[in-house]
Parts: C-alpha cells; sequence; structure tokens
C-alpha cells in the first residue's frame, strides 16, 4: 500500500507506527514536500492481513530478539498457553547412566548461556524458540555442563539433528 | 496524478522486502534439495502420513538423504510415528539444526513441538475470524519452517500434506514457485487412495485441480490394497469394491494394509523391521518406482497429461 499527497503529487513516507491497540494499528505517513501528516488506522481484520503475512509494518528496530525478520515471529503466541513443555525424556537414543546421574546432580542449577550462543537461540524462530532452550539445557546437565557456548551447540547439532 | 506503479519503493512499510527476503531464504534453504516430493490426496486418513514416512524409511535404506516436512500442522502424526516427539531444535550459527531419526531422516512436524492435547493455535488480532486469514498464516508458517530449518543437501524432501484437494493446489502452487525452472521443475506430486469409491472420487477432484496448474503429477499408490493377514500369510480384500474409476494417471504401486505397520506406527518405529515383509516389499516398489519416475524428463511422465486438461475417466 502506498500514501500519495494529491495537492503536491508526491510519494508519502511512513514516519511512525503505533503500538497496537485491540487489533488496531495507527500508521502514520507524511509528505516529504509539504509537511502534511495523515495516519492509516487499520481495523482488525487489516491488521490480521498482514500478520497472517508474516511480516512487520516499517523498519526493524534492531533489537534482533524482538524485531528482525527471523525472530520477530507473527506465530509467537502460537505455542498453546504453558508452553514450552519439558523435553527430551529419551530423547533419541541412548544415555549413558553416568549422563543421567549428571543430569540429576545438575537439575536445580541454572545453566548460563554465552552471548554468542544467545545470539545464536536468537536467530531462530521465536516458535521453536523455549523448546530449544530447554532442550539444549537438558543436554547440557546430562553433559555435566551448566554452560552453553558455541561448541556446546555444536555438539547437540551432532548429536541430535541432520 | 501519480498511480501505484509511478511510485518507486512502498513508502516504508517495507512489507514487499520482506516477503522478498522470506522468499529468498527459501530459495537458500532449499538449494541443496534435489526434489520436492508432496504426497497428498485430497481424502483424508487415506494413509498419506504413513505412506509418506515408510517411503522416506524405503529411500533412505537406499542410501538417500532423505527429509520429511509434516505439513498437516492442524493434525501433525509424524512426530509420533517417526519418533520424534520429544525432539530436540539446536540452533545453528543461522538456521535450526533438523531433528533426524535413528535412521538418519530428517524430521520437521509440529508434533514434536505441540502436545497431542493441545491444538496449533495462533495469536490473531480477529479471534473469532480465523476463516478469513488462517490459510494465509498457515502458509507463512510453512514459509517460516522451510526459511529457518537447515535441510542441507538432501536426495528428496517429502511434505506430507494435509487433507483437502483445494489444500493440495495451495500447496502445489506455493511449493511450485520455488522451482528451479519451468522446464525442470522440481516438485513433484503423488496422490494416495484407497481401494473405495469415495475415496477415488474425492482423489480424482484432486487429479482435476491439480491438471489445471502446471504441476508435475506422478501419479498415485493404492493404500490398504488388501489386508496382509500374517498368519495366514495371505493377502484378502479389505474393500468389496465394484469396478474402480480410472484416475487417468499412473498407478505407482499398491500397498495392503499390514497391522503390524500400523503397530510399528503408533510405536515410532521406523521402517528398518519391515523391510523385508510383505508390505515392506510392497512400499520398496513403491520407492523404486518413485525415483525412476522422478529421474524421468517431466515432459515424459503424467503432467502431459494433466496439463493437457485431462478430466480423469471414471
Amino acid at each position: 500500500m502506498k500514501f500519495l499527497c494529491v495537492p503536491c503529487d508526491s510519494p508519502m513516507t511512513l514516519q511512525s507506527v503505533g503500538p497496537p491497540d485491540r487489533g488496531s494499528l495507527s500508521v502514520v505517513y507524511s509528505c516529504p514536500e509539504c509537511g502534511y501528516e495523515m495516519a492509516m488506522l487499520t481495523n482488525a481484520y487489516e491488521t490480521q492481513v498482514v500478520q497472517s503475512l508474516g511480516v512487520r509494518i516499517g523498519p526493524a528496530t534492531g533489537d534482533r530478539t524482538e524485531t528482525s525478520s527471523t525472530s520477530k515471529c507473527p506465530f509467537s503466541a502460537m505455542i498453546p498457553p504453558g508452553a514450552p513443555k519439558p523435553l527430551g525424556e529419551g530423547v533419541t537414543s541412548e544415555r549413558s547412566s553416568d549422563g543421567a546421574r549428571q543430569a540429576a546432580s545438575t537439575e536445580a542449577m541454572p545453566v548460563r548461556w554465552t552471548a554468542a550462543a544467545e545470539a545464536r537461540l536468537a536467530n531462530i524462530p521465536e516458535f521453536v524458540r523455549p523448546m530449544a532452550r530447554t532442550g539444549i539445557e537438558r543436554f547440557a546437565r546430562e553433559q555435566g555442563v551448566l554452560e552453553v557456548d558455541e561448541k556446546m551447540l555444536d555438539e547437540a547439532r551432532d548429536f541430535f539433528g541432520m | 496524478m501519480k498511480g501505484y506503479y509511478d511510485i518507486i519503493g512502498d513508502g516504508g512499510s517495507q512489507i514487499l522486502d520482506q516477503v522478498a527476503e522470506q522468499r529468498a531464504r527459501i530459495t537458500d534453504g532449499l538449494a541443496g534439495v534435489r526434489h520436492l516430493v508432496a504426497i497428498g490426496s485430497g481424502k483424508g486418513g487415506v494413509g498419506k502420513s504413513t505412506l509418506t514416512l515408510q517411503l522416506a524409511g524405503a529411500l533412505r535404506a537406499r542410501g538417500l538423504r532423505v527429509g520429511v516436512l509434516d505439513a498437516d500442522f492442524n493434525g501433525p502424526s509424524l512426530a509420533r510415528m517417526a519418533g520424534v516427539q520429544q525432539a530436540t531444535f539446536v540452533p545453528g550459527s543461522d538456521k535450526v539444526s533438523l531433528p533426524r531419526t535413528a535412521s538418519g531422516i530428517g524430521v520437521f512436524s509440529m508434533g514434536s513441538l505441540i502436545p497431542e492435547s493441545e491444538a496449533l493455535d495462533f495469536e490473531s488480532a480477529a479471534r473469532g475470524e480465523s476463516h478469513t486469514w488462517r490459510a494465509t498464516r498457515e502458509f507463512a508458517l510453512l514459509g517460516e519452517i522451510l526459511g529457518s530449518f537447515d535441510w542441507g543437501a538432501l536426495d528428496l524432501l517429502m511434505f506430507d500434506l494435509p487433507p483437502g484437494a483445494e489444500r493440495t493446489v495451495q500447496y502445489a502452487d506455493f511449493l511450485g514457485s520455488f522451482d528451479r525452472a519451468q522446464d525442470s521443475p522440481r516438485t513433484s506430486f503423488v496422490l494416495v487412495t484407497i481401494p473405495s469409491q469415495v475415496a477415488r472420487g474425492v482423489v480424482a477432484r484432486s487429479v482435476a485441480a491439480l491438471a489445471k496448474g502446471p504441476h508435475r503429477l506422478l501419479g498415485y499408490v493404492e493404500n490398504m490394497s488388501g489386508y496382509y493377514c500374517r498368519d495366514c500369510d495371505a493377502l484378502k480384500p479389505l474393500f468389496i469394491s465394484s469396478e474402480a474409476s480410472d484416475l487417468g494417471i499412473p498407478c505407482l504401486g499398491t500397498v495392503p494394509f499390514d497391522p503390524e505397520l500400523a503397530r510399528q506406527c503408533d510405536m515410532g518405529i521406523p521402517f528398518d523391521g519391515l523391510q523385508e515383509s510383505f508390505v515392506g516389499r510392497a512400499i520398496s516398489r513403491v520407492a523404486q518406482r518413485l525415483l525412476e519416475d522422478l529421474d524421468k524428463p517431466a515432459s515424459a511422465d503424467a503432467t502431459r497429461e494433466s496439463r493437457a486438461g485431462k478430466e480423469p475417466r471414471r
């Protein structure tokens, strides 16, 4: 959708997108020639059409975990209430009894993520992220490790993935 | 006064750029995939998911690199069948690593993310009106999955489609748009039916719907084609059917119903144990035929018949 300032015959440019209010967005455009401003106020159906395409209106703000094209997932709330569900009991294959003991001994302790590992996590779709975090932390505990770094992620990929 | 096409750019909404970016990610993600094979029907309950996974198993047993995407987001069953309900999703440097079965088949299924006791739901600004937007959102989800997972180098990526003739066509349009070139389509369709006139009638509608577009339709598989009795080691009729209608596309093979196969699917046991069984051999024959047909030029298969707009014979 484009907006044209008729008196100036000039395309208007997006200035701001207001936060959603009961399914409505307020998108402000202005004319670069005369400065005239107008707002497009969407109804819930129009907002939904854009959401359903998996896009946002306007430029990304730079907060990758919330607004990048890969992370600002329109499906963020699609996992039913209560998710993420714990993953992993008997995930794919053998777990050593040593691993099980280590997991039990570290179960209550928090697992730290390095900045680089967090960045990888932030780079994947939001609807997968909680499950990924839970599964990786379980894997780390089973290794007797309480920090997830890129090396740990690579090991997990080799263990679980294609 | 300027018109829409006189104005360069989109005024700052950047929606077109984002859609283009999404498509680029999907194209990039599928770059290493040789064949996209969609298993559909139109009819529900004919064994699409079972056949998809078992064919993937038969192909994997031949040493091929195979991935499966459970595109039935609302009724995902492949996570259970493939034994990846408890899959761990691992973030890579750019994409998510694809969970794999014990035999090395990559599987994505929403069943790995959502417990069977819960239904797929989307946040919506227009709740209560999902009929107006739900399909669009599901295809956006499909795009997100295709663009976000590491499919790697695969010989085949198989799609287990949801029921519905119109959905089959929507997937055909979506996947076909990522074919490298119209002259050598990468996306092929296989339809599944059972020996009942009701099912064949629905599948015939899917054939007719696919025939309206430039889609490569390899043929159909008749599932539940008799009941295999392990006690008698004999094939018995499962459906008492009058003369079968001609779907107008090649039959790629028939697969009998075997309760042991159903049990293994429920348990998430892979194909390996069934390879030498009666049903296993039937599935292997279909897999062989599928491979042969995929390697033929598109002009030599059922697509030609479909493109000619030929109606299925009844």
